[in-house]
């Protein structure tokens, strides 16, 4: 992996002035292919699209966890959500819901309601984050990558209690979802 | 570089897409669907503040490098209990009364 970082490195540094313009053009575009996605996720008819639409923008957000310079986090989303989550989702959609049954009405009544609601919160949203100035440019600004060693000795060391919590809690879902799924026979 | 407001927009646009689809999915799977780009925007966002932690006189303190990663694997982990246990609630709920369209599964309502 920091291989390929380094090799894509090299040649972007061949490139010289545009290496900051490439990198600034690719965040915008995969954000907003992330967005559009995302929108289609919430908006698309067919079910079983919902489903793959999820999975294009899991993986457009772990892309920009790779401009955020957390490249285990982003090979961990595409793993386990790309990989196990939209795979269980699609599962549970082949057992419930005829994949291919455009006639249900995908949105309830509150549709125009929540799309206003949607709208107010994004617009505060986006509001509050500009008013505030960001202090960005200081030395935490241009660190390198956070190296795998190091979030693993810390998960060891100093989380140690959560990540011993998180596993409790992994283990009990699984029991209870085997419990809540068993079929039983009179 | 790209600045740490444009991260945080892109974390809000995605939440309140989430949130849109949360209110206004009929189908429950639909809404898990929606919960997880809500938790996915917050990852996002947990994941800005770590890469831009530290002002501009000091480094970040020491011991808090990889906080926000580690906060955001917690919650990737979290994402999927809960997927797990919510689908399969939506398989039982299925079983029982042959329909996951949320405004028809009124059993407790009177």
């Amino acid at each position: 992996m920091n291989g390929l970082i380094q090799t894509l490195n090299n040649l972007l540094n061949d490139f010289g002035l545009y290496r900051e313009f490439v990198i600034k053009a690719s965040f915008y575009f995969i954000a907003a292919l992330t967005c559009l996605f995302a929108f289609m996720v919430v908006r698309s008819r067919d079910i079983f699209h919902c489903a793959v639409f999820l999975a294009a923008t899991l993986f457009g957000v772990a892309c920009v966890y790779l401009f955020l310079n957390a490249e285990f986090l982003a090979a961990v989303q595409v793993l386990i959500y790309v990989g196990a989550i939209v795979t269980l989702f699609i599962f549970a959609i082949m057992l419930t819901t005829k994949i291919h049954d455009k006639a249900i009405k995908q949105t309830n009544r509150q549709a125009l309601i929540g799309g206003a609601l949607a709208l107010v919160l994004l617009s505060s949203l986006i509001a509050i984050i500009n008013r505030n100035p960001w202090k960005a440019g200081g030395p935490g600004a241009d660190r390198e990558f956070l190296g795998l060693g190091e979030l693993g000795k810390s998960l060891m060391s100093t989380y140690a209690l959560p990540f011993e919590v998180i596993s409790l809690i992994l283990l009990a879902a699984l029991v209870g979802a085997i419990v809540i799924g068993r079929t039983y026979k009179e | 570089m790209i600045p740490q407001s444009h991260f945080l927009i892109l974390g809000a646009i995605l939440f309140a897409i989430g949130i849109y689809g949360a209110l206004t999915r009929r189908t429950a799977i639909g809404i898990l669907m929606s919960i997880e780009l809500i938790l996915n925007a917050a990852n996002v966002n947990l994941i800005t503040f770590n890469r831009f932690l530290g002002s501009p006189d000091g480094p970040a303190p020491s011991g808090a490098d990889g906080l926000g990663q580690i906060f955001a694997l917690f919650v990737i982990a979290i994402a999927a209990a809960s997927a797990v246990v919510g689908l399969v609630l939506v398989i039982a709920i299925y079983r029982n009364s042959k329909t996951i369209l949320m405004d028809k599964i009124n059993l407790m309502k009177w």
